[in-house]
């Protein structure tokens, strides 16, 4: 081993890494830092990553929420904090953003990156006690308020999900074939078994169910298996675009004459116009209005004077999630009772009846941790746009 | 300068620690870990638990490939077996901690010692791809089994130990950093052995070591085994801290984090391992502060992932085009000007 | 026995198997001449079908100039690749190279995510649309037409190897570099060429999967079911990634149809151990010899 002197070059690195190592170091042997009586939102929102169209959106949604409410006073006269930090859709990092955020900040609300982190941050949040959480996980296993209960949906589950698809395809064709197609990931796994035996509860009939492992690109050989179950309709859950053109483009090449359907992170206008000429007449659920729904809706007004360009239903999604948390803060308030879980959780379920100014189309009840309502809507290539296939269906 | 360090017996010559001004700074360390739980915020007692488990777990990849020259992309698997069997042990038959511990350290490594019997017909970069095909297949394991609760997985009570519930990350710090501070100890001691003898020997030329008397088969199972214990150990540790196991929690690009860390530490030596695990955990959050700082607010924050991709994948490059010893030698080299001090060689 | 379901699914299966094989030859390429094991083909992969996207889609040129000018850009970066990382690096032990590449593949589905975006977006279409029909089993066309064009390929690779200079020098390099050296074969611009003919199949490799699948910076998970057809194959063999491609394609498909989504990667990992049991370096690789 050649002993070398170290050169200037080298040393002068080593001290700069030092330095900025110990700065970094040195930094919060923190305190809390609280602003007098605010009311802060923290969120671990997946900016980038798989997620980062949705994470983006629901930034967006929430931060307009929150101006809407601070440019007409705040709540009860507290201004709203939002203190985001991007998470990538990994729920590590998601757990490290959250004790940061709850370090730093006397936090009262929170949104949620995942089912993963929901479910890792239970504890934790029970523990905390003084945290009301959602976020952008629809999973079933969360619909339980006894196992989450400081923690809601932001709307139907996939079992609900499912379940309003099932309805309106009982309604339109009694005793369908319905294919499952599902991805390898407990975001797919999540429904199927309940929907099942939900299906055959509405005398329809499950052929096949095709689960797709992950990252899969060809699906050749599971078009082949779809098209010898012959479905007259085909629900895709646990993706957001890939594979299901695929499946619907080589499915309508090989002569399938089934209808094509989707679960909510798939519904979103811009994903589904991405599918192309074969996508035309893709219906799916969705609880939210669209964008540019024309249909009278206060707050869809408010949202389209706010962002001239097109948003996506994960700012819905966003928005209404701080809607309902600053409707819960008020309600608190106003019951002079102080911010805690159990209060906000509380003042959550007293919802009833709650015009959401249009976001959503029919007053909402907030009765567990979800809101089972939604509405079936169809993909129209021509306009390109998303068209209202059903009535608002309330489960 | 260091004069007169001479030894006088074969048991100092052998000393892991050998003069006074090593003694005087680990007990600095020591006193720096004793008391940093009473100084810092939750965040960084959080961090600091995390890179303990890091640490463990880089020593054990360090043993096999850093010490014994097999590559290997297996170390997340290794983990997560040690993480289910604590998550089950503990909830099925509420054993006490250290015993799921020792018993998910085990599992690991009955799982390492399997994965290990293709080490005699295949080497090099072969092996590494037997060992990503190991972790595919315990991660179908964990997606489909019943036991491990498939892919919702299983989430545990917070452990206890002495009656003392672990649930904050103040209390897990006085569990994780004494099992990290020992399975160091037990490493660094094992590389005075004829074991780790063996192991550096198989390392540099397997034929050679063969030829001379060192049972190849047995010392390559014993060296998979072993990094297996620690980080089944690591992941019990893991499932205590996170109280939550997916079969997503360990995915190969874990076993990647780890083998960056070794390599961008100093592949074959102890405070390689540990100096890599703290810094490639670290960086992240560095990154995060730079982002924080700049001015731009959240605009740039969409930008921090693949920044952070960026900046992983140039360190392992660069590093190994320019420090291929990583940062222990940066570390030696530090050493060496103080202890030469004040002449240049 | 439904034997017309097998043969449909066994088609299907033989067919995206030469989608593997092709990848596999772009590995292939660079193991044989540089030793080095290039586990970010994946991403090189993605980053051909990016480039494509950009050019096609977003610029809107003409379909054959954007494949072009994707594949020529990519030829770029792979030059560039060896030059910066794998070129340094002549003589260091194979692990620390392999790490260059994971490093590698992780700087690219950076770069790819901060220009484009994380989302997952579709390419445009260029190949024929009908369906093939073998009697009476169905093929995707697409999935056809990449087996095809992945045929060409290896074919004129084969031939190149075998007639022109430069494949001849290829192969020399790959079998003794000192040797090669002393009969007067620029030894440097042999690895560059070998690197840059590798990043040109990707991206051809990459637009083809991309067409079927779709993009995302995550396409890159693909390499690694090339890494698998590869080994099985033998690292410096171009018939073993054929016939590796071919045989994974064929037992993928079977899997996924026989036994369910989740049990096709199982598959494919278990042939792997076993094959490397049976032949520690793959059907037609060359066995190594270690001399003291």
């Amino acid at each position: 081993m050649n002993p070398q002197a170290t050169s200037p070059r080298r040393r002068s690195l080593m001290l700069g890494a030092a330095a900025t190592g110990a700065a970094a170091l040195l930094q919060p042997l923190s305190v809390l830092a609280q602003g007098a009586d605010e009311i802060v939102i923290g969120g671990s929102i997946p900016m980038t990553g798989v997620f980062a169209f949705a994470g983006v959106g629901i930034n967006a949604g929430i931060e307009d929420y929150v101006k809407i409410v601070n440019d007409a006073g705040g709540i009860k006269g507290r201004k709203v904090r939002y203190v985001p930090e991007d998470t990538g859709y990994k729920v590590d990092v998601s757990v490290a953003a959250f004790k940061k955020i709850t370090s730093q900040n006397k936090v009262n609300l929170y949104y949620g990156d995942s089912t993963g982190f929901a479910k890792t941050i239970n504890p934790e949040l029970e523990r905390n006690g003084s945290i009301l959480m959602a976020g952008a996980s629809f999973a079933t296993e969360l619909n339980d308020p006894k196992k989450y209960p400081h923690q809601f949906l932001v709307g139907p589950d996939y079992t609900e999900m499912f379940g309003i698809l099932l309805k309106h395809i009982a309604q339109e064709k009694p005793g369908a074939k319905v294919a499952f197609v599902y991805s390898d990931s407990e975001f797919g796994r999540d429904p199927i078994d309940s929907s099942e035996a939900l299906a055959k509860q509405l005398g329809l009939s499950v052929p096949i169910k095709i689960m797709t492992p992950a990252g899969s690109v060809d699906v050749s050989t599971e078009v082949i298996k779809l098209r010898r179950a012959r479905p007259d309709y085909t629900i895709f859950h646990g993706y957001i675009l890939a594979p299901i053109p695929e499946f619907i483009t080589q499915g309508k090449q090989q002569g399938m004459t089934s209808k094509w359907m989707g679960t909510f992170w798939t519904m979103d206008s811009s994903t589904v116009m991405k599918m192309g000429a074969d996508g035309d007449g893709f219906m799916g659920v969705m609880p939210y209005r669209y964008y540019y729904d024309t249909e009278k809706a206060p707050m869809l007004e408010k949202i389209r004077a706010m962002r001239p360009e097109y948003q996506s239903t994960a700012y819905m999604q966003g928005f209404l999630a701080t809607m309902l948390f600053l409707e819960s803060a008020k309600r608190c308030l106003d019951g002079n009772k102080p911010l805690t879980g159990d209060n906000l959780k509380a003042a959550l379920n007293s919802i009833k009846d709650f015009d959401t100014g249009g976001v959503i189309g029919v007053p909402i009840t907030i009765n567990g941790n979800s809101i089972p309502v939604g509405r079936v809507y169809k993909a129209d290539m021509k306009a390109k746009k998303m068209v209202a296939a059903s009535d608002w269906i309330k489960l | 300068m260091r004069i007169g360090t001479l030894k006088e017996s074969y048991t100092a010559d052998a000393a892991l620690f050998d003069s006074r001004t090593q003694h005087a700074w680990l007990a600095l360390a020591a006193a720096l870990l004793l008391l940093f739980p009473f100084i810092a915020s939750d965040y960084w007692l959080y961090m600091a638990c995390l890179v303990a488990i890091n640490v463990a777990s880089s020593t054990g990849l360090n043993i096999l490939t850093g010490y014994t020259g097999l590559v290997s992309l297996g170390q997340a698997a290794f983990m997560g077996l040690g993480a289910y069997t604590v998550a089950i042990v503990q909830a099925r038959w509420g054993t006490p901690l250290l015993l799921n511990l020792l018993a998910g350290g085990v599992v690991a490594m009955l799982g390492g010692i399997v994965v290990g019997i293709p080490s005699l017909r295949v080497k090099g970069l072969y092996l590494a791809i037997v060992t990503i095909a190991a972790s595919f297949i315990a991660h179908f394991l964990f997606s489909n089994f019943g036991l491990t609760g498939g892919t919702a997985g299983l989430s545990m009570q917070p452990a206890r130990l002495f009656g003392i519930s672990l649930d904050t990350s103040f209390r897990l710090y006085w569990l994780i950093v004494p099992v990290m501070v020992l399975m160091l100890l037990g490493a660094a001691n094992l590389f005075r052995t004829r074991i780790g003898r063996a192991f550096i020997a198989i390392r540099d030329r397997d034929i050679s070591a063969e030829v001379l008397g060192i049972p190849l088969l047995k010392y390559k199972l014993l060296s998979f085994g072993l990094s297996s214990f620690y980080a089944g150990v690591a992941g019990g540790l893991w499932a205590c801290f996170f109280r939550v196991v997916t079969p997503e929690s360990f995915p190969l690009s874990m076993s990647i984090f780890f083998l960056a860390a070794i390599i961008v530490g100093g592949m074959g030596s102890i405070l390689g391992g540990i100096l890599g695990a703290v810094f490639m955990t670290l960086v992240p959050e560095l990154l995060k502060l730079v982002f924080d700082w700049l001015p731009g607010g959240s605009e740039l924050t969409v930008f921090l992932s693949p920044v952070r991709l960026i900046v992983f994948g140039a360190l392992i490059i660069g590093f190994l085009v320019f420090e291929p010893l990583g940062l222990a030698e940066m570390w030696r080299r530090t050493r060496r000007f103080f202890h030469l001090w004040p002449f240049r060689n | 026995m439904d034997w017309a379901f097998l043969f449909e699914i066994s088609l299907t299966g033989i067919a995206s198997g030469g989608l593997y094989a092709l990848a596999a030859l772009a590995f292939v390429m660079v193991y044989k001449a540089t030793r080095v094991v290039n586990i970010a083909i994946g991403e090189m992969l993605m980053a051909g079908a990016y480039l494509f996207f950009t050019f096609a889609a977003m610029w809107a040129l003409p379909l054959w100039a954007a494949i072009a000018a994707a594949v020529l850009a990519s030829g770029l970066l792979g030059a560039v690749i060896e030059r910066t990382m794998i070129r340094p690096l002549l003589g260091e032990p194979e692990i620390s190279v392999f790490m260059v590449t994971v490093g590698l593949g992780s700087v690219l589905v950076g770069l790819v995510e901060l220009l484009w975006g994380a989302d997952q977006r579709r390419l445009p279409d260029f190949m024929p649309s009908q369906p093939i029909m073998v009697g009476d089993a169905f093929l995707a066309p697409k999935v056809f037409w990449g087996a095809v064009v992945a045929a060409v390929f290896i074919a004129a690779v084969l031939l190149l190897f075998r007639y022109w200079r430069g494949g001849v020098a290829l192969r020399a390099t790959a079998s003794d570099q000192g040797a090669a050296y002393s009969v007067g074969i620029n030894v440097p611009r042999v690895f560059s060429l070998a690197w840059i003919a590798s990043a040109m199949l990707a991206a051809v490799s990459g637009i083809i999967v991309g067409s079927i699948g779709g993009i995302s910076s995550s396409m890159g998970v693909f390499g690694l079911s090339v890494l698998v057809v590869v080994i099985v194959g033998g690292l410096d063999s171009v018939l073993g990634a054929l016939v590796a491609g071919l045989l994974i394609g064929l037992v993928e498909a079977l899997a996924g149809a026989y036994l369910g989504g989740e049990y096709k990667l199982l598959a494919t990992f278990v042939v792997l151990v076993a094959i490397l049991m049976v032949r520690p370096y793959g059907l037609f690789g060359t066995h190594e010899i270690e001399r003291l």
